[in-house]
């Protein structure tokens, strides 16, 4: 196939290979500037996103592919494509423009740092493997990125090896996803198997031939029978093509269930706080945990095609995630670690859009959230920054009258994250719950509404200890405003933070993701009113679950010098401090089987493999090595001789052993 | 008639002769220039005969001994590519050739010049004189280091092991015409098609098989492997290196037309031998390689068990085993190439060839590391590098025979052993660069930039054969597709 590029294309592939090539030029000459690896690293993406930018205004919104032959196995075709269209251009701008901001923010943060080239090698690399899923057109290259995303983030997660913890952390981030992963892959196969194909436009066709054709499950209904014959006739069971799809869908959303931390692969997100900060605000709340529900909406139609059940048992997982991880969140007392279950509980809320076929307002949730919890973070990190690496948020205190500029960003993402009105985390909020009444899913929405009220709770109760009230150590006492090279970036993204809402966006998603009520762009100022008009009563409960939670918190934490919730609700609290004990579950678990495995394994590695077939073969391979040298001895009567010895062979062989008959 | 065919040989030849007429003027110290211009001369014949010539249509000279088709074409670029990278490995190795760089620099161009005659060879006559013309230079630049008691030893070794099988091949080719009444490959071919009691005769099997053994021990293939290890390691390093590339390389070629264009229709009586020899090929080498720590010599036994895999691609005799073989080569080309620059400027270091001279190599020079290093894991066949791609389509195209023959697969087999018995001695290489505890001398190796460009081309080459490999694999099929053989 002959690469047929467009202008677009040709912006949308630099955009892609800039932060490669910026991160292969760090690995190459590495040391020599870290300055200038640094730089390199922020123009490569900030280059990127100017092209997004002229992408999102100057491309229409007809999608554009270019694909490049690059693999071909038999009936897989794999073709190394780009796909432009709403969706990818969307979530483009969210990645070169929030990188963009985090990237500038690390050079102060990690200002002075031994492996600070190796740093910023890394992030690049990250940018390009996340901007690979973006724009990839099909599975498999998603899949190729996805690892990428999954190597790249091992190394940022684990940036600070020489702490037991970083490498521990990022271990346990690479494993957990692993799983997710081989569910993944498998769904990918099945898909493959079922459909003929791994490209979107291609899948999304032959589902939508399907659905006219009469036969619901598209191909799935071809796979299934001959899948079915072969457990048929082990006297299994007939696999209907339902059963399929579904399993199918499942397998797909074992991915996202990595990638983007749904219980019961969640555990491995906290723990990555332990990476640096901005890559903290970088990976784990804008971008690489946003790619599973970015993955979802892409093959949207899959988990959507008729008779699948997948659906509904995601936007339970969505759901569940979103209230464990609030409960969580209550009792942590690390902010980082309190903004980490944040996000756990906000991915809860995408997941359960789209598993409520909302996906628009899932991908909608994820712009804004891109915005205010990066900006969150980063402020976290401006205070961590401040306060020499304290984390802890009962050792700060007092930080608005010091920190003026870190305090009223932070202030205004929070209440983005709470969900306040104007704040652009209110509409896509909005958006989630008044799908989850649209669908007259009643336990789901009473849950959105609780975890939204949780979610106040505990953002309250982090502001009010942490920059209300008098410092409670040293370190808060002595704090001071951080430098400029950080504080931008947070004012910066602010601006979405206050405005994204009204900004149309999800009426932009929905040229991509086509829903029942499509939401339409009335300008600023209709929009900023438009979730009052379009479903009241979910606005109103949206919002007094905010004012309660705000109240309770208050009640509770101002001017508290300890926390009281353990006090009053005892044994709930620990539950959540020790976050249920999933660690603890998950620890044991694998203790038991693992272990078990590992010895048998080890037993057999020891005995049968090394001793038996290893050493085996390897004494007697060099045993036939040793005497076929004696042959070699340098004499070159021998060498002569044995030379017309293999021609008398060679001659005998022919001409005696293999005539021909007559 | 159309002695404008051979202008590259002409180019190759006249380069050769200008390098040694310009010696007289060249003073000493600036003599390095020369090997660099011949290099360069050496490009531009090579991206001359891009615009020159397509090799869509065979082109005969000199009454059809000469041919000039695809086949052809791609080896003559294939032996320009091979030489031009040499030339610059000697050029930086000059300085241990006390006298006569010059020399070293102008034989190099003649063996090349042999090589593409033999790429073009159609008819026995040429056949001989292009080889020995290959042999006859390759005597005097395997004894080069005249000072140096292993290089005389390898040389001597060498030059009466190759008038040996001269010999044989002379007797071969004698018996041949005897049998035959002609020279000329397609000739010999149109008579076998028409006069089947022709294909049964010994004294003509007799004849092919001499010939045969004449190219095997150009290819270092069991039995006539004896000599590689010894000369290997003897050789002045660059020697070394394009014996194993375009000296080997142009007995593939010219088996290829030996049993694709001369005798396509007694080439299948021959197939069990051919198996036979593959399968001896690579034990051999694979098991010899294992106690060996000598650098060279342990290329040269791998060398012998590249020859089998090579014969993999003539046993099955099909389009699909010989455009195998081509991608091999290619790979082989790459790869080699680069394992023996490092190992030339090591051994240039530290004076020795054992592998321990190796140690700290990863901290002395990170590029030669892992230049090595992925010239290694190439030649052990692991993707994504082209030596990975190579083994698999020849595996591959045995493995499809199979159904035809099932002693196909015990060959399939055997390969696979002797892969996986190359992972060890190949990675014993890796470890010797990266864990080899007490390397004392630490102190960075300089790297020149002419031997910088020698190894990015040869990286280059190793990962774009060996991820793209579409494009070179279009070209192998197109290469073969003058051989009258099976598809």
């Amino acid at each position: 196939m002959e690469p047929t590029l467009s202008p677009a294309g040709y912006a949308a592939l630099t955009i892609l290979l800039l932060p490669l090539a910026a991160a292969v030029i760090a690995l190459v000459c590495p040391r020599r500037d870290p300055e200038s690896t640094a730089n390199r690293s922020i123009g490569a993406i900030a280059l990127g996103f100017v092209l997004s930018l002229g992408l999102f205004a100057f491309t229409g919104d007809k999608p554009q592919e270019a694909n490049f032959n690059w693999l071909s196995v038999g009936d897989l075709h794999v073709a190394f494509g780009l796909l432009l269209d709403p969706l990818s251009k969307l979530m483009l701008l969210i990645v070169t423009g929030v990188g963009l901001m985090i990237h500038i923010y690390s050079r102060g943060y990690l200002h002075g740092d031994r492996s600070y080239s190796r740093y910023f090698a890394s992030l690049s690399l990250f940018t390009f493997s996340m901007l690979g899923i973006v724009l990839a057109n099909n599975l498999f290259m998603m899949f190729v990125f996805w690892e990428l995303v999954g190597v790249s983030s091992y190394l940022l997660i684990g940036f600070w090896f020489e702490k037991g913890s970083a490498a521990d952390a990022a271990k346990k981030a690479f494993l957990t996803n692993r799983v997710g992963d081989f569910g993944f892959i498998l769904g990918i196969i099945l898909t493959w198997a079922a459909l003929g194909s791994v490209n979107f436009t291609e899948l999304a066709g032959s589902v939508e031939l399907g659905g006219r054709l009469a036969d619901k499950a598209a191909g799935f209904s071809v796979l299934a029978e001959p899948l079915g014959k072969i457990f048929n006739s082990t006297g299994w069971w007939i696999i209907h093509p339902n059963v399929l799809v579904t399993l199918v869908g499942l397998l797909l959303f074992m991915g996202a269930m990595g990638k983007s931390a749904q219980f019961p692969l969640h555990v491995w997100l906290p723990d990555a706080m332990e990476g640096p900060t901005p890559v903290s605000a970088l990976i784990h709340a804008a971008t690489m945990v946003a790619a599973g529900v970015f993955m979802l909406c892409r093959i949207f139609f899959l988990l959507n095609i008729p008779g699948s059940h997948a659906l509904e048992f995601i936007a339970w997982i969505g759901g569940f995630t979103a209230l464990l991880a609030a409960l969580m969140a209550l009792q942590q007392n690390d902010i980082k670690r309190i903004l980490a279950y944040s996000t756990l509980s906000q991915l809860g809320y995408m997941v359960m859009a789209v598993g409520l076929h909302a996906p628009g307002p899932a991908m909608f949730h994820l712009t804004t959230h891109a915005a205010f919890k990066a900006l969150l973070f980063l402020g976290a990190g401006s205070v961590i920054y401040a306060c020499h690496h304290e984390q802890d948020i009962w050792k700060m205190g007092g930080l608005r009258e010091t920190m003026p500029r870190t305090w009223w960003t932070f202030r205004w993402g929070t209440l983005a994250l709470c969900g306040v009105w104007p704040f652009a985390g209110f509409f896509s909020k909005d958006a989630i719950l008044a799908s989850a009444l649209e669908h007259n899913n009643i336990p789901l929405f009473v849950l959105g509404v609780f975890v939204a009220g949780l979610t106040t709770f505990y953002m309250s109760r982090l502001v009010l200890v942490a920059f209300c009230g008098q410092a409670r150590s040293e370190s808060a006492g002595h704090a001071h405003e951080s430098p400029g090279v950080m504080t931008w970036p947070l004012v910066v993204l602010a601006v979405p933070t206050l405005l994204a809402g009204a900004w149309g966006i999800d009426a932009y998603i929905a040229k991509a993701l086509p829903s029942e009520h499509p939401p339409h762009d009335g300008g600023f100022v209709d929009n900023l009113f438009a979730p009052f008009n379009h479903n009241i009563l979910a606005a109103v409960f949206g919002l007094l679950a905010v004012v309660a939670g705000y109240k309770l918190a208050r009640a509770l934490y101002a001017n508290a010098a300890s926390d009281p919730l353990p006090g009053k609700i005892g044994f709930l609290a620990n539950l959540a401090r020790d976050r249920f004990y999933f660690d603890e579950l998950y620890g044991w678990f694998i203790s038991v089987t693992q272990e078990t495995l590992a010895k048998v394994a080890d037993w057999m590695d020891r005995w049968i493999i090394a001793g038996l077939l290893v050493r085996g073969t390897h004494g007697t391979t060099e045993l036939v090595g040793r005497v076929l040298r004696l042959a070699q001895t340098g004499s070159l009567q021998t060498y002569a001789f044995l030379f017309a010895a293999g021609v008398v062979l060679v001659l005998a062989w022919q001409l005696v052993l293999n005539s021909p008959a007559h | 008639m159309n002695a404008s065919l051979i202008v590259l040989e002409l180019a190759v030849v006249l380069l050769g002769l200008v390098v040694l007429v310009l010696d007289w003027f060249t003073p000493a110290q600036d003599r390095r220039t020369l090997g660099y211009g011949a290099a360069l001369g050496i490009g531009v014949v090579l991206l001359y005969s891009f615009f020159a010539f397509d090799g869509r249509d065979p082109l005969y000279a000199f009454g059809n001994a000469y041919v000039l088709d695809g086949l052809a074409l791609w080896f003559k670029r294939f032996f320009l590519i091979a030489a031009l990278l040499v030339l610059i490995m000697a050029t930086e190795f000059s300085n241990r050739f006390e006298t006569g760089q010059s020399e070293f620099f102008a034989l190099t161009l003649f063996a090349l010049a042999g090589m593409m005659f033999a790429a073009s060879a159609n008819d026995f006559m040429l056949l001989f004189v292009s080889l020995e013309l290959i042999t006859v230079t390759f005597y005097v630049l395997v004894s080069f280091l005249r000072r140096r008691v292993d290089s005389l030893e390898a040389g001597v070794k060498y030059l009466i092991l190759g008038a040996l099988s001269s010999g044989f091949l002379v007797y071969g080719i004698a018996l041949v015409f005897g049998a035959a009444g002609t020279m000329n490959f397609n000739e010999l071919a149109d008579k076998l098609t028409n006069n089947a009691a022709l294909s049964h005769k010994s004294l003509l099997t007799t004849g092919v098989l001499l010939v045969l053994v004449g190219l095997g021990f150009k290819m270092a293939a069991v039995p006539f492997q004896i000599w590689a290890p010894d000369v290997y390691q003897g050789s002045p390093t660059p020697t070394t290196a394009f014996l194993s590339v375009g000296s080997k390389a142009a007995g593939v070629v010219l088996l290829m037309r030996l049993l694709g264009t001369a005798i396509p229709d007694l080439a299948f009586t021959l197939e069990r031998l051919l198996m036979v020899m593959a399968g001896a090929t690579i034990f051999y080498g694979s098991l010899c390689a294992i106690p060996q720590r000598n650098l060279k010599r342990l290329l040269g036994y791998s060398s012998i068990a590249s020859a089998g895999y090579l014969l993999l691609g003539f046993a099955v005799m099909n389009r699909a085993g010989s455009s195998a073989i081509l991608y091999y080569l290619a790979g082989y080309l790459f790869t080699v190439l680069a394992a023996f620059t490092v190992i030339a400027v090591v051994v240039q270091q530290a004076g020795e060839e054992d592998i321990s001279a190796l140690a700290g190599l990863s901290q002395r020079s990170p590029l030669l590391a892992s230049s090595l290093t992925l010239a290694m894991v190439s030649l052990a066949g692991i993707p994504p590098l082209a030596g990975f791609f190579g083994k698999f389509l020849l595996l591959k195209a045995v493995i499809a025979e199979g159904i035809r023959w099932h002693a196909y697969y015990w060959l399939f087999a055997v390969a696979v052993v002797g892969v996986l018995i190359s992972l060890y001695y190949y990675f014993n290489v890796i470890r010797a660069i990266y864990w080899s505890k007490g390397a004392t001398d630490l102190t960075p190796i300089a790297v020149s930039l002419p031997t910088k460009f020698v190894l990015g081309v040869c990286i280059v080459g190793m990962f774009w054969l060996g991820l793209n490999p579409d494009g070179a694999l279009e070209m192998a099929v197109e290469a073969v597709k003058v051989l009258k053989l099976a598809s």
